[in-house]
């Protein structure tokens, strides 16, 4: 009997999603163009902003910026939704955000490829929609807001061409593959560098998954198996800063060069301190503000689509305090 | 014989990779060894006198995370070494003891409840960092990256809790007691074995050494990372399994488990010296996992079959 | 060749590193009978079973069917020549339902390859009626008892047409009224022409079912005779190798003073309002019918289970016992019927096991005396006989009699003054049976007390000074030795419950 009744309970619960599913696509119309205030009554714009992960470290500063940006227009509100790194929690969110008719959508995509038809179906319910770090290319009516991660990389390769000796030693330390940052970053550091330095040697080639303890081990083996390594690759900040931490009092490795990508609070300061090369920066700051100043021209009507790149200058020891006064007034650094 | 198994697989894994880079035999190579094994493998002694009692702790990577940060960040904001040393240990071992509560007094399963420990902690360390990495930690590092007497301070630590385990395996009524719980808790109550409170000091020890783990990586990685250590867990759980601890409970040793980890650490490191394709590396890793345990279940078990047979 | 010979063995040797497991071993079971085989735990009759169902393979000799030489390599083959096992540790698994167990790994088919459930609860009503058994087909493995899943095994073994059916220690773990039905069973199988091979410790069974009977030791037979020609003394006898004087070794022990008092202990469900003592040098017995509470109460008493209320006066104090640390505290221990279960810890080792509940004696100024654990260990395991290759042996790939030894070790290490023995000498081989009813007459003559329940009323006449017979949750009554006789034990386990509301 018990089993009978639960048996009935599944299967309403299960009509009722299906039924639940297909219901918004009738009332889809396109009832959100300008049509925003209307909607809340209290003149307020509604925006998802679905990140990729709160557990990953950029995801989190970039949440955290658009968050803080948020707070100079008295017209926005965001919600921040995590994204738990899951391809199937995130397009959960995005459905959800369009059942719950926000004005605007924001998706960090965890993986581009997956939340591409997520992102369709937020355009066709008549919401504006926006991707970004890394943005889904060809999204008919969608806009999106990035930073371009082969320019990131390819700013410091092209500096790396200069200095990295002859028929020198290197060591490159990849992200996760698969991830768009990731790949593009390493593809222009093959480009912009090792196309155009065939002497240089890559005595070693792991993948970090952007992490430094990873880092840290896949160095420390490194140092045991070669007696010189003049640069280290890396595809972000926190892997050149583990390898780093490896040779860091090693006389044997004081003059080695690390490039890295982000432009981190402890990137700048190892720039400072003369440890590291170079980095660009991937300024979540930058990336919160086009963000929002783009989500409002949309809600505005003052544009129908945008999609602009942010700048990602090269920080070297020459210009390094300017970013650290940057993280410093972010709190980063003391 | 077959009791030494692991330890012949081991020995063969270090031969093969003498055999295959000559700088593996170096002692700085085999230090950095035990240096990138001393995190997993301080939490895999936690983890082995869990799983030998019958238990196990998938929340060890998240906790070692909430407890590292917050070590990092006390000291940040005290300069002392040893109050952040203590807020690490502290805030471990109150995460086990909830995990003990929920086993022992509300009969949790161990396997649920430090699922939701694992989601907890981990939430917890970002929620209070906000998801971003405290920097400037200064001689914070000295736990993971200074050295006493010449020996890195990992080690020291690794070899400080080898012998704790083995002690309290070998020479404590609560080692016997746990061998008692997982090999037959019903046996071991009717045999006079206070089982809740063998479970929860299981777990209390588990915390300290999670604490520590956690004060290592930090220190070692130069930062407080909540998003560190993720899936440390099935490192520590790996090196425990692969050194002969048993799942079923009631079999294991600290040495077994020093073995276990050691197998990983050394293939890991020979991979990357001879640069194995780091896609290949994966799945070598898995398949010597899985041999290494074959190899070893199939001489127990052999031996145990010929014991069977001679009793009978 | 006698055409009546089912099954044959000839010349069958086994050795294991070490030991000769079986040295030349012939006999045949006739087609249509019970052949019984006797012999001390470690005699070879396991291994042969095992031989003949598939699972280790012989090093000569062959094993003929119909007079025909087959080769068994694994028992699903052996099931395919109409060769069926019960086991002593009967396997199965709770959660599966009658019907399910029955057809586990047998499933008949349906059209596109899925389980046939119909055809399953078809087949299952059919047997069940077929053999008089009154149970749903869907009710639970764990729900039904020891004995109940005997059956099932039994109804299993049909099911597949055996015609040879290995019995090993089929009523170690059933009533003495489910041995009724069991026997019952057997005689009918033997009419439609089934052969039964009938392992038993059991000597008043063996010689009420047996038509043959064969004796093992020591990987040899040492006689196989028609029921007719033997007799109980010759056999076992034959399986000792020396005559045992008298089964039940009971000397008469000075009663001392009371060294437990229960008043009025209840749990609600379970027993209620049970009054009983004990004295020192005292083997008191305690009768019943399985579920007649007799187990749960010495539960209760030694903490393994709760109480709801009532008294209970160790010494003459007044104690509580909230488990089982209180009770060994107090000097009382418990040796349970489910040794497996509630006795040893298998995957360690007899010291570990022996020395388990009174580590303190070893372990002590922050460390582990490994020379006095090792003699102590060694002195209790020589003193209970336990036959061990050495201490660091796994306790699991002892006998069960050996076992029950390692267990009985352990509590002695704690120095009780009252020990509770639920079922002591359940599958235990005659030999480790005497050695443990000589263990409880030396105990009794160092003035501790001893409770003993068991389900064979001639071992509680044997050995006991008094006995409580229980019924329905409540002691029915108490018999002094001179009224000991199975007829009175009965009476009171049988038809109590009326008396007892008379009296109310």
């Amino acid at each position: 009997m018990k089993k009978i009744l639960s048996m009935i309970l599944m299967v309403i619960i299960m009509i009722t999603m299906v039924a639940g599913c297909s219901s918004p696509s009738t009332e889809s119309g396109g009832e959100v163009e300008g049509g925003g205030e209307d909607s809340n009554g209290n003149g307020v714009y509604r925006i998802a902003y679905i990140a990729r992960a709160q557990a990953d470290s950029f995801a989190a500063w970039l949440a955290n910026a658009v968050m803080e940006e948020s707070e100079k227009y008295d017209d926005i509100k965001v919600d921040v939704l995590d994204g738990q790194a899951s391809d199937d929690t995130q397009n959960g969110l995005i459905e959800n955000a369009i059942a719950n008719k926000y004005d605007v959508i924001i998706i960090q995509p965890n993986n581009g490829e997956a939340q591409r038809p997520y992102a369709e179906k937020a355009v066709e319910a008549g919401i504006i929609t926006i991707t970004t770090n890394a943005r889904i290319d060809g999204i008919e009516g969608a806009s999106s807001v990035d930073a371009d991660p082969y320019m990131q990389a390819k700013v410091n390769a092209d500096l790396a061409v200069e200095q990295i000796p002859e028929n020198a030693n290197v060591v490159v330390l990849n992200g996760p593959p698969g991830n768009f940052h990731a790949d593009e970053r390493r593809k222009s550091w093959e480009n912009e560098f090792f196309a155009k330095r065939p002497d240089v040697k890559i005595v070693g080639e792991e993948i970090a998954n952007w992490n430094k303890d990873e880092a840290m081990n896949y160095m420390e083996t490194w140092v045991q198996a070669n007696d010189k390594i003049d640069a280290i690759i890396s595809m972000n900040d926190n892997m050149a800063a583990g390898a780093l931490e490896v040779v860091k009092d090693d006389p044997k490795f004081k003059d080695i060069l690390a490039y890295g990508v982000d432009g981190t609070a402890e990137a700048v300061l190892l720039i400072k301190e003369g440890k590291m090369t170079s980095t660009s920066l991937q300024s979540a700051y930058d990336l919160a503000e086009a963000l929002l100043s783009t989500s409002h021209k949309l809600l505005t009507g003052e544009e129908e689509q945008i999609d602009i790149d942010i700048d990602c200058p090269l920080i070297t020891l020459d210009n390094v305090d300017e970013y650290i006064e940057m993280h410093k007034k972010a709190g980063a650094i003391k | 014989m077959s009791k030494y198994s692991i330890y012949f697989v081991l020995l063969a894994l270090f031969i093969i990779s003498w055999l295959a880079n000559e700088n593996f035999i170096q002692p700085n190579n085999l230090k950095n060894v035990a240096n990138q094994i001393s995190v997993g493998t301080i939490l895999a002694f936690g983890q082995t006198i869990l799983v030998i009692s019958g238990m196990i702790d998938l929340s060890s990577g998240s906790v070692l995370a909430l407890a590292g940060v917050l070590s990092v960040s006390t000291y940040v904001n005290t300069g002392s070494l040893l109050l952040s040393f203590v807020v690490a240990i502290i805030v471990s071992v109150t995460c086990n003891i909830l995990n003990g509560l929920m086993i022992t007094k509300f009969r949790t399963p161990p396997f649920i409840a430090t699922l939701a420990m694992m989601t907890m902690a981990r939430g917890a360390a970002l929620l209070y960092t906000r998801g971003q990495n405290i920097y400037q930690i200064g001689d914070y590092i000295i736990f993971g990256q200074g050295s006493t007497f010449g020996i890195p301070n990992p080690i020291i630590f690794l070899i400080i809790t080898l012998l704790v385990t083995a002690y309290l395996l070998k020479h404590t009524i609560f080692g016997r007691s746990i061998y008692a719980v997982g090999g037959n808790e019903e046996a071991a109550n009717a045999s006079g074995i206070d089982v809740n409170k063998t479970k929860m000091k299981a777990y209390i020890i588990n915390g300290i050494f999670v604490g520590i783990a956690g004060i290592i990586f930090m220190s070692r990685v130069n930062g407080g990372m909540p998003n560190g250590a993720i899936s440390y867990e099935f490192k520590a759980l790996t090196a425990t399994v692969i050194g002969g601890t048993s799942f079923t409970g009631g079999v294991g040793t600290a040495m077994g488990t020093l073995a276990g980890a050691f197998i990983v650490g050394f293939l890991d490191n020979i991979m990357v010296m001879v640069g194995v394709d780091s896609y290949l590396q994966q799945v070598v890793r898995g398949a010597i996992i899985a041999l290494a345990v074959i190899y070893d279940i199939w001489a127990k078990t052999g031996k145990a079959d010929k014991k069977l047979r001679s009793a009978e | 060749m006698d055409k009546d010979i089912k099954l044959r063995v000839k010349n069958i040797s086994k050795s294991f590193p070490g030991v000769k497991a079986l040295d030349n071993v012939s006999f045949a079971v006739k087609r249509g009978t019970v052949h019984a085989i006797c012999g001390e735990n470690g005699a070879g009759k396991s291994t042969l079973m095992k031989i003949i169902n598939g699972i280790y393979k012989q090093d000569s000799g062959d094993i003929l069917i119909d007079e025909k030489v087959v080769q068994i390599n694994n028992p699903i083959q052996a099931r395919s020549l109409g060769i069926s096992m019960i086991f002593q540790e009967l396997n199965y698994i709770p959660e599966l339902t009658i019907e399910e167990s029955l057809f586990v790994g047998n499933w008949p088919k349906g059209k596109y390859g899925n389980i046939d459930w119909k055809m399953i609860r078809k087949k299952t009503l059919e047997l069940l009626e077929k053999e008089g058994l009154d149970y749903l087909p869907t009710i639970k493995l764990k729900d039904l008892s020891i004995s109940d899943i005997q059956m099932l095994e039994i109804l299993k073994a049909i099911s597949y047409n055996s015609d040879v059916i290995i019995m090993d220690e089929p009523t170690s773990a059933i009533t003495q009224k489910e041995v009724e039905v069991l026997f019952n069973k057997i005689n009918g199988l033997k009419e439609r022409g089934v052969s039964i091979i009938y392992i038993s410790h059991k000597m008043d069974e063996i010689f009420r079912i047996a038509d043959e009977i064969t004796v093992f030791r020591d990987g040899i037979v040492v006689d196989s005779r028609n029921k007719d020609d033997y007799d109980m003394e010759t056999v076992i006898a034959q399986m000792v190798g020396r005559k045992l004087d008298n089964s039940y070794p009971k000397e008469n022990v000075e009663i001392g003073d009371k060294i437990l008092e229960v008043n009025n202990l209840t749990s609600t469900g379970q027993f209620e309002d049970i009054n009983f003592y004990l004295k020192e040098g005292e083997i008191v017995g305690f009768a019943g019918l399985m579920g007649s509470g007799r187990s749960e109460v010495m539960r209760a008493l030694f903490g393994l289970d709760p109480y709801e209320s009532g008294e209970i006066i160790i010494n003459k104090k007044k104690t509580i016992i909230e488990n089982t640390q209180d009770s060994i505290k107090n000097g009382m221990v418990m040796l349970s019927e489910d040794r497996r279960r509630f006795g040893i810890i298998p995957v360690r080792t007899v010291k570990e096991n022996v020395s388990l509940s009174n580590l303190k004696r070893f372990i002590y100024g922050g460390r582990l005396h490994k020379d006095e654990e090792i003699q102590t260990v060694t002195e209790y395991c020589n003193k209970m006989n336990v036959k061990t290759p050495d201490i660091e042996t796994i306790v699991e790939v002892l006998s069960g009699g050996n076992q029950q030894k390692v267990i009985l070790a352990k509590w002695m290490v704690t120095n009780p003054d009252i020990l509770i023995l639920d079922e002591p000498t359940r599958g235990i081989d005659v030999g480790a049976k005497y050695e443990i009813y000589k263990l409880m007459v030396e105990l009794a003559k160092e003035k501790k007390g001893l409770i003993m329940i068991s389900s064979e009323l001639p071992e509680l006449i044997g050995m006991c000074d008094r006995i409580y017979v229980m019924a329905k949750g409540r002691i029915a009554g108490e018999l002094d030795r001179e009224n000991f006789s199975q007829k009175n034990i009965m009476l009171y386990a049988t038809a109590s419950s009326n008396e007892k509301e008379v009296e109310v």
